[in-house]
């Protein structure tokens, strides 16, 4: 064993983020900590490194063994100098825009060996990782997100470190570059752990997984047996809510969220959300077990073949009349520095009841098709038709009176919604900007609420009270309230965990359903589309490249492009 | 018409090229010196007292008859449009024919010449210790956030920026130069003329005030700029991939939070030498501050707009130096459009 | 209260309690001492406080004159709270005026259309390589000093610095989601500027207000000194300058004649500068500007 550490536990002012976590790895292992946001595997990370903020408190035991070097006991570690980057590596999140902006990559890796007495040469550790030697004399903001990220790792290779710590090592890069950067830590050879929010996307790569909850282990099994075989309750979920691009498969999401730090409930943390739940899980926190080849903290491990949760439904019936319907459009960015063509001559159409899904890695256009289509943005060239009405060339109130019909959920959901606005006024903004009498408001605004899934009792909430998921669910529910004929969700579950984006899915699709609405669901994950919408069209470099329903696409790919896509996507 | 590429990610979109770059800058540079001298141009035809007053002062000009003033008006173009009148303008800038003195007589070239370079002294000196000091403080100061020590540096330095200069200066010369007598208190040469410790000993004072109300700027910049770049990224992986503190501060923190001050100081310097109006008056130091001031009091329009142009151009010129020699501190700024 | 509160980066806003942290609290102490002087000097002084003679020249401070009398023989304290009224007036007209002038300015520099936007930048380019003292010292030799046209001059003059300040925090605004999200409702300008923007621009125009009071003060005293102040209301600068003129600080009537006005100045300076530091880190602790 390189690592061993055992009872870990991290509070931040008496709050517990990690409780009491065991965790080995191998020689040559590599372990992927998996879980959702607030599940604590950040810190864990983090303390293993010695990274944590001042008011962090951390107790427990580990021990770092290795050939070349004596043992290190971890708890005593007072000082990490000596250890961090020649004995244990760290990759922090977000590594791409971690490098030093002023030096170039040769100076950056030459620090490194120098610093920690690495024995290689700078190229070297270039090949290592994957890149040439051209890119020596670079400066980081030369290169792209996944060169950085190449560089970080092989920053971090440097002082040939007994163990690797990576922290979500593939945020922020495409489908595509995230697969060839975790088959190069996979291929490594060096005892790693790499933390993340991605299980399916991690398979692959790692020797053992372990899904952590609410702060502590859930399950930790070896990859191998992750399909068949008894499981967590949640680690079932997780592998149900990850679309797969098989739609004989079906979709599906863990109702409710993971409980914040100062709320953790008594017995099983899962026990709220869990659908084989009974009392002894609510009253006893149930410990780590050996079920098979996997380890389990659940009472009812045996019976986790039975636990299913919500599928998100497909289409009942065929669409209807084209409710929006593109042709020809184009549009050029012109700065002072450059010009950048988004869109390059798209047609596209979408009916009642119908969800198209819009997908395409950054830079593809797609969200600048979004916009165009809700009125921000005017085209360059091209028609956008709401019905019988134009789009694109209306201005001012002719405009306005158009994007009231068209309902928008935005990406982000923590910047989407006014901070001091409380959800009644914010599900109510559009009617008080349609001018709809005041009377009628307050029932509107309920059945928007319901559609979307919240209770009435958020009403008097602000968004800082709420979670992810119920944010984004007020968006929808603003999006709603003025009955519109086209929503166009803009990568509406990107920043959600991957437990709830199927419950975003599921809403949008019965809204679909009951009021005949049009549905744009623009995403990069092909997976989701292929699950969640009824046709696809792909696009890439501002020309669409495919499209067609999703059965098709899925089974047979027309292009080479779309075939890379749904390769990356590894559901 | 420039080419169209697409941003595809992973490809850098093509580099414009710096000497395109850098023409674009300059271009911008001269359209802003050409308003400014349009501007000094019209100034003493907008001000009262009729286009005569560049050549006399209104004494004289009343002693004139009506044919004489007539007589100068046609010599000096008056007559003619306006348009001509500017260009003639023009010339004379560029072959630095800028007029005479009302006041005393001399060429206005030869009166900014003689007052210039005693600004460039004063300003200079200051500049250098300002810098230093400031810069230093606000480094530790960065540094060392946490401490007690950091709250009472910060409130000192919002104190000392906040104090006058003028009375600053009076203040000085009260302890300095009356009470205590160490340092003459006015001109910039002694009884012996112009020589090194002459220089220095008048400049002590005049130096000292604009150090003083200058620090505070730089070290709070400097301060906040520290902070920035102690809690970015970069720095922050670089701490987590076990580079020493040391090493971490004088590699890869000074150099990114010290950018923006160097950009800071270039405009600063351009702007002193009409900041130092003030302190060339209190202690009677004979630079373009105060040849400005007299002018201005005296009506002296061709000394006016003599000087005027002088301070533009300084101003113009630190800041085409300021951005032409950041891409060259900044590796980021270097190749415009090459963005990921 | 649940723990997905907001993302990394938002800050709330605070209560209005935590708005000023101790030091803003001095300084908020200070300044109301200051303002309070000015009333005082404003309802309880008879009308020709400090510029009648009321006594000898040159005399030194006693109970009857708290800090002396100036070479007219005029009260030296009343100089001193009269100018409190004049210098803090000026300031804040000034500074609401110039702050309204940078946000409209700067406002519509931001999201206006290309050809405003570029103009508006181009010509507060040229303004500011313009000498402020300079051309306040010009505005103030031909055109008059009254206070009017001090003020004026001073707002025309202060404007260019905020307002690409403000210009900056517009774009920033105008790209937020919330914004976007109203705009694709349907929402008017209107709207979207008093419901949305205010929101994040508000704070902003605090510092910016303090700045500009500040260098009105500051401004304000250096040309009265120089001079080009208005000789018929006492203020802190013009009692300077007589100190100036008259050769004071050749003898020891300096420390009461020349000390308090001077003092004044930095003091309230220094008040509005915590009062306005504070308040900035707490409402825009990602605000990285400096004046």
């Amino acid at each position: 064993m390189t690592l061993s550490v055992q009872d870990i536990t991290v509070r931040y002012g008496g709050r517990i983020a990690v409780d009491h976590v065991d965790l080995e790895v191998g020689e040559g292992e590599v372990v992927a900590v998996v879980g959702e946001s607030g599940c604590g595997k950040t810190s864990l990370a983090r303390a293993l490194g010695g990274l944590l903020p001042a008011n962090a408190e951390v107790s427990g035991r580990g021990v770092l063994r290795s050939d070349r070097h004596p043992e290190l006991d971890l708890g005593a570690l007072t000082d990490w100098r000596g250890v961090r980057g020649r004995r244990i590596g760290f990759i922090p999140q977000g590594a791409m825009s971690g490098l030093s902006p002023i030096h170039r990559v040769a100076d950056q890796l030459h620090e490194m060996l120098t610093l920690h007495g690495g024995t290689s040469e700078p190229a070297e550790l270039l090949e290592r990782v994957g890149l040439t030697t051209r890119e020596l004399r670079s400066f980081p903001h030369q290169l792209s997100g996944g060169q950085r990220q190449r560089v970080a790792i092989a920053l971090t290779l440097a002082g040939e470190p007994d163990l690797l710590i990576a922290d979500e090592p593939t945020t922020g890069l495409d489908a595509v570059v995230q697969g060839k950067v975790l088959a190069l830590i996979a291929s490594l050879g060096i005892s790693t752990l790499i933390v993340s929010h991605d299980l399916t996307g991690l398979l692959p790569y790692a020797d053992r997984i372990a899904v952590m909850y609410a702060g502590r282990l859930a399950e930790v099994v070896p990859v191998a047996a992750l399909h068949h075989g008894r499981h967590h309750p949640y680690t079932a979920g997780l592998l149900a809510a990850t679309p797969s691009t098989d739609r004989s498969v079906t979709w599906a999401s863990i109702p409710g969220s993971a409980p914040p730090l100062d709320a953790r409930p008594e017995g099983c943390p899962f026990a709220p959300r869990c659908p084989i739940a009974i009392e002894e899980c609510r009253e006893q926190a149930p410990m780590l077990r050996l079920v098979g080849d996997s380890e389990v903290a659940c009472h009812r491990a045996e019976m986790a073949g039975d636990a299913t949760y919500p599928a998100v439904p497909r289409a009942t019936s065929d669409c209807g009349m084209p409710v929006l319907s593109i042709t020809g459009l184009r549009h050029t960015y012109r700065s002072r520095s450059r010009t950048t063509i988004a869109l390059d001559g798209v047609d596209l159409e979408v009916g009642r009841g119908e969800i198209l899904g819009l997908v395409g890695e950054s830079g593809s256009g797609k969200s600048t098709l979004a916009r165009i289509a809700l009125g921000l943005i005017r085209p360059t060239e091209g028609t956008v038709r709401l019905g019988d009405d134009e789009v694109t060339g209306a201005r001012g109130r002719r405009l306005r009176d158009l994007q009231r019909r068209i309902g928008f959920v935005h990406q982000d959901p923590y910047d989407s919604l006014h901070p001091a606005m409380k959800v009644s006024a914010l599900v109510a903004e559009p009617l008080v900007i349609a001018r709809v009498p005041r009377s009628e408001r307050p029932d509107r605004v309920r059945s928007a609420l319901a559609a979307a899934g919240l209770p009435d009792e958020i009403l008097n909430r602000t968004p800082g009270q709420l979670s992810g998921g119920q944010r984004q669910r007020v968006s929808i529910a603003r999006a709603l309230v003025n009955d519109p004929e086209l929503l166009v969700a803009d990568e509406a579950s990107s920043m959600l965990d991957v437990s709830t984006r199927g419950g975003i899915a599921t809403t949008l699709r019965k809204v679909a359903i009951q009021r005949g609405l049009a549905v744009i669901f623009v995403t990069h994950d092909m997976g989701e589309a292929i699950q969640s919408c009824d046709r696809i069209v792909v696009l890439r470099h501002g020309r669409v490249v495919d499209a067609g329903a999703c059965s098709r696409i899925s089974a047979s790919p027309e292009h080479e492009y779309t075939a890379q896509l749904l390769a990356a996507s590894h559901h | 018409m420039t080419a169209v590429q697409t941003s595809a990610p992973g490809t850098p979109v093509a580099r414009r090229g710096r000497l395109t770059y850098l023409g674009g800058r300059v271009t911008e540079y001269l359209l802003v010196l050409f308003v400014a001298l349009t501007l000094n141009f019209l100034l003493p035809r907008a001000l009262p007292g009729g286009p005569l007053k560049l050549f006399g002062s209104p004494e004289a000009l009343a002693r004139l008859t009506a044919e004489e003033r007539a007589q100068i008006a046609t010599e000096y173009g008056f007559g003619d449009p306006i348009w001509v009148q500017f260009l003639d303008y023009l010339k004379s800038v560029v072959t630095l024919d800028l007029g005479t003195s009302l006041s005393d007589g001399r060429e206005v070239t030869q009166a900014i010449g003689d007052a210039l370079p005693w600004t460039l002294l004063l300003v200079g000196t200051s500049i250098v210790f300002t810098t230093l000091i400031g810069i230093a403080l606000g480094v530790i100061g960065g540094l060392r956030r946490r401490e007690g020590k950091g709250a009472f540096t910060l409130i000192g330095a919002i104190v000392v920026d906040s104090i006058p200069q003028f009375w600053l200066a009076m203040l000085l010369i009260v302890w300095f130069g009356v009470t205590w007598q160490i340092a003459p208190t006015f001109g910039a040469t002694g009884p012996d003329g112009v020589t090194v410790t002459g220089l220095a000993q008048h400049l002590v004072l005049p130096v000292a005030t604009l150090t003083i109300t200058g620090i505070g700027y730089i070290f709070m910049y400097t301060r906040s700029s520290m902070l920035n770049v102690l809690t970015s990224e970069p720095v922050q992986h670089a701490h987590a991939r076990g580079i020493p503190r040391g090493r971490l501060v004088r590699r890869h923190v000074l150099r990114p939070a010290l950018l923006p001050v160097h950009t800071l100081i270039m405009l600063d310097i351009g702007f002193l030498a009409a900041g130092a109006i003030v302190v060339e008056t209190v202690f009677a130091y004979p630079g373009l501050g105060r040849l400005t001031f007299g002018a201005i009091a005296a009506r002296d329009y061709p000394l006016m707009q003599g000087t005027f142009l002088v301070l533009t151009l300084m101003v113009v010129l630190m800041n085409l130096l300021a951005d032409l020699t950041y891409p060259l501190l900044d590796p980021r700024a270097r190749t415009v459009g090459s963005e990921r | 209260m649940s723990m997905a509160t907001n993302a990394p980066g938002v800050v709330s806003r605070p209560r209005r309690r935590d708005l000023l942290g101790r030091q803003g609290r001095v300084g908020a102490v200070l300044l109301a001492l200051i303002v309070g002087t000015a009333a005082y000097g404003f309802f309880f002084l008879p009308d020709g406080a400090g510029k009648k003679r009321v006594g000898s020249p040159y005399e030194e401070p006693s109970t009857a004159h708290p800090l002396g009398t100036d070479d007219l023989g005029r009260d030296l304290l009343d100089q001193l709270v009269v100018g409190a009224g004049t210098s803090l007036t000026l300031a804040f007209i000034v500074a609401a005026v110039t702050t309204v002038l940078a946000a409209v300015i700067g406002g519509l520099a931001g999201i206006g259309p290309r050809w405003l936007s570029a103009t508006i930048m181009r010509g507060i380019d040229v303004m500011l390589v313009l000498p402020e003292l300079v051309l306040f010292i010009l505005a103030a030799t031909f055109l008059g000093q009254s206070f009017g046209i001090r003020a004026a001059i001073l707002a025309l003059i202060l404007w260019p610095v905020p307002a690409r300040v403000l210009r900056a925090a517009s774009l920033t605004a105008w790209s937020r989601a919330h914004v976007e999200a109203a705009r694709a409702m349907g929402a008017g300008q209107g709207w979207l500027l008093f419901r949305h923007a205010s929101y994040l621009l508000g704070p902003l125009l605090v510092p910016v207000f303090v700045r500009t009071a500040m260098r009105v003060i500051i401004y304000d005293a250096t040309l009265s000194f120089l001079g080009l102040g208005d000789p018929t209301a006492p203020s802190w600068g013009t009692t300077l300058y007589w100190v100036q003129v008259n050769g004071v600080f050749l003898s020891d009537a300096w420390l009461w004649w020349a000390g308090p006005p001077g003092l004044a100045i930095t003091l309230t300076v220094v008040a509005l500068a915590l009062v306005g530091t504070s308040i900035e880190d707490r409402l825009n602790p990602n605000l990285q500007e400096s004046r």
